[in-house]
C-alpha cells in the first residue's frame, strides 16, 4: 500500500482505511499526521467514523480515536464497525434521526442572498427574499423560497430523498436533492435572458408576471422533477 | 461632521474613478468642501483623470506612515477652491495600508471636509477592505452588463455583511438606443436584479472620454453625462431631483431631419 492511511468520505461521515502490513506503533503516527494535514479540509463537522482494512483491538481502536480527535476539529458522533449489517443498521438509525430533525422543524431566514453568499441549515428553511445567481442555500430538509431562486439550492443534504425545493419564481442555476443533481439548460440564463431581454414581455407586465414560474422540485425515480404546484404534487409530497 | 462615501463596483472598468472625479467636482461646484482619496495603491489614476498628476509630492502611504502631515499631501484643485485630492502611491501595493489606518485617516479628515470620497480599487481583496473601512455610505457603480451586475451583487452582499449604513446604485454607460431595441438591460432591470436604491443613471457619452483625456471632469457642464453627474450630486446632498430624460439627446432639428 503506498498510503498507509486513507481517508474516504461517505454520506454520513468518513471511513479510515488502514494498512494491515505495518506496525501498529508506526500506524499511530501516520494516522496523526494524516488527520493533522487534512484538518482544515475536514472542518468541524459531526461525523460517523469507521475503520477498515485492518483488525484492531478494542484498546487500539480507542487510542486511534483519541489521536484523531486531538489531531483535527472533527466531532466524532459514533464509531461504526466493519460489520456490514450492523453498519447499515447504524446508518438507518442516524438517517431517521436526521430526517426527523430536518423534516419536522424549520428556520425562517429574511433577506436576499447575494452572489458569493452561502447559507447552510440543519433544518428545513423558509427564505423570505431572493437567492441571486452565484448564491447558494443548503439544507438537510426542505427549502422554500418566497421569492426568486436564481442561484443554487441543495435540499436533503443528509441524504433525505423526500426533500423538496419550492420557489415562487423558480429559475435556479442548479438544484440538488440528496445525491441527485439537476442544472439549468445550457441555452442562456432564463432569469437574465428571457426576463430582461425579452421586449414583448416588458411591454406587457402581466405577461412578465406569468413568466415567473411558481414551481416545486422533488425527486422521482432518481430524477429531479420541476412541476407547477397542483393537487397531485401535494399528494406526493411527504414530510 | 463630514460624510465618508466609498465609490466601488467589484468589476473593473465600469467607471469608479470617472464617477469619483465627477461626483467630487460636482459637490465642489455645489460649494461643499470635498476631498477625493485614491485608495488604489499601486495603480493610481484618479490624479490623471483630475489633471493633477504633475503636482503630486506626497501620497496616501506617506500620510499613513507619518512621512508627512495630511495637509502636505493634499493637492488643491486650482479650478475649485474647495476641492482636494489625496493621491495614491504608485510604488507600493495594497498591503502598505490597513483598514484600521484608513478608518483613522477618515476620522481625521471628517472635521475638515463635508465629503470624503474614496475611490475603491476593483476586486474584493485588501484594497476593497481598506476603502470601505471608514465609509458611512457606498455608491455601487455598474454598467448594464450581466458580468458587471453579477460582481455588483457580490459587492453589495459584502457591504451588507460589513453593515454599511447606506448603499446606493449608479448605472453607468447606459445606451438608450440599445435598451429600446431590447439588447441592453434598462436601469429598471438592473435595479430589479440588485434590489437596492438607485441614485443616478449616467448615459454612455463620448464626452467622458474627452474629459478624461483632458483631465477635466465634466460634472455640471452641458453634456448628458455632465448633467447626470450633477443630478447625482444633488441627490447626495439630499435634494430630490427628477431623473433625466435620456432620450432627449437630439435637438428638435435633428429629430425631424436627423434620422430618417
Amino acid at each position: 500500500m503506498d498510503n498507509p492511511v486513507i481517508i474516504k468520505g461517505n454520506n454520513h461521515g468518513i471511513t479510515v482505511i488502514l494498512d494491515p502490513a505495518i506496525e501498529y506503533a508506526k500506524l499511530r503516527e501516520y494516522v496523526a499526521d494524516k488527520f493533522r494535514d487534512s484538518s482544515k479540509f475536514l472542518g468541524a463537522a459531526p461525523v460517523v467514523l469507521g475503520f477498515e482494512g485492518r483488525a484492531l483491538l478494542p484498546e487500539q481502536e480507542k487510542e486511534l480515536l483519541g489521536i484523531i480527535t486531538e489531531s483535527c476539529e472533527l466531532r466524532i458522533v459514533c464509531l461504526v464497525d466493519n460489520d456490514a449489517e450492523r453498519r447499515q443498521q447504524h446508518e438507518r438509525t442516524l438517517n431517521e434521526k436526521l430526517l426527523d430533525l430536518s423534516g419536522a422543524s424549520g428556520t425562517f431566514y429574511k433577506g436576499n442572498l447575494r452572489s458569493g453568499q452561502a447559507l447552510t441549515f440543519e433544518t428545513s428553511v423558509i427564505i423570505l427574499g431572493d437567492i441571486h445567481p452565484g448564491a447558494s442555500v443548503t439544507s438537510t430538509g426542505n427549502i422554500v423560497v418566497l421569492g426568486s431562486l436564481q442561484g443554487q439550492a441543495f435540499a436533503g443534504a443528509g441524504g433525505n430523498e423526500k426533500a423538496f425545493v419550492f420557489a415562487i419564481d423558480m429559475a435556479p442555476v442548479m438544484i440538488r436533492i440528496a445525491d441527485y443533481l439537476a442544472r439549468s439548460a445550457d441555452s442562456g440564463r432564463p432569469a437574465e435572458n428571457s426576463r430582461f431581454f425579452g421586449k414583448q414581455e416588458k411591454e406587457d407586465p402581466k405577461k412578465a408576471e406569468e413568466s415567473r414560474k411558481m414551481q416545486i422540485a422533488f425527486l422521482e425515480d432518481g430524477q429531479i422533477c420541476l412541476e407547477p404546484l397542483n393537487k397531485r404534487v401535494w399528494n406526493d409530497i411527504r414530510l | 461632521m463630514g460624510e465618508v462615501i466609498v465609490i466601488t463596483s467589484g468589476k473593473g472598468g465600469v467607471g469608479k474613478t470617472t464617477t469619483t472625479a465627477n461626483v467630487g467636482t460636482g459637490l465642489a461646484k455645489l460649494e461643499r468642501k470635498v476631498v477625493l482619496i485614491d485608495t488604489d495603491i499601486g495603480l493610481r489614476n484618479l490624479d490623471v483623470v483630475m489633471g493633477l498628476e504633475n503636482r503630486i509630492v506626497y501620497n496616501l502611504v506617506d500620510v499613513i506612515e507619518g512621512n508627512c502631515r495630511i495637509k502636505q499631501a493634499l493637492i488643491k484643485d486650482k479650478r475649485y477652491p474647495n476641492l482636494y485630492l489625496l493621491p495614491s502611491a504608485q510604488t507600493r501595493d495594497k498591503t502598505a495600508v490597513s483598514p484600521e489606518q484608513m478608518k483613522k485617516l477618515c476620522e481625521d479628515l471628517r472635521g475638515e471636509f463635508d465629503y470624503i470620497l474614496m475611490d475603491c480599487p476593483a476586486g474584493i481583496e485588501q484594497g476593497f477592505q481598506n476603502a470601505i473601512a471608514g465609509a458611512d455610505r457606498a455608491l455601487v457603480v455598474t454598467t448594464p452588463e450581466v458580468s458587471a451586475v453579477r460582481d455588483a451583487d457580490r459587492i453589495i452582499g459584502l457591504l451588507e455583511a460589513q453593515e454599511m449604513k447606506q448603499t446606493h446604485l449608479i448605472v453607468n454607460r447606459l445606451r438608450t438606443d440599445m435598451v429600446k431595441r431590447g439588447d441592453m438591460m434598462s436601469s429598471d432591470d438592473v435595479v430589479e436584479i440588485l434590489a437596492i436604491e438607485l441614485i443616478g443613471v449616467v448615459p454612455d457619452d463620448e464626452n467622458i472620454v474627452i474629459s478624461t483625456n483632458q483631465g477635466e471632469p465634466l460634472a455640471g457642464n452641458d453634456t448628458m453625462a455632465g448633467r447626470a453627474y450633477m443630478n447625482i450630486c444633488h441627490r447626495i446632498i439630499g435634494e430630490d431631483v427628477p431623473y433625466l430624460d435620456l432620450n432627449a439627446k437630439k435637438g428638435i432639428f435633428e429629430k425631424i431631419f436627423g434620422k430618417r
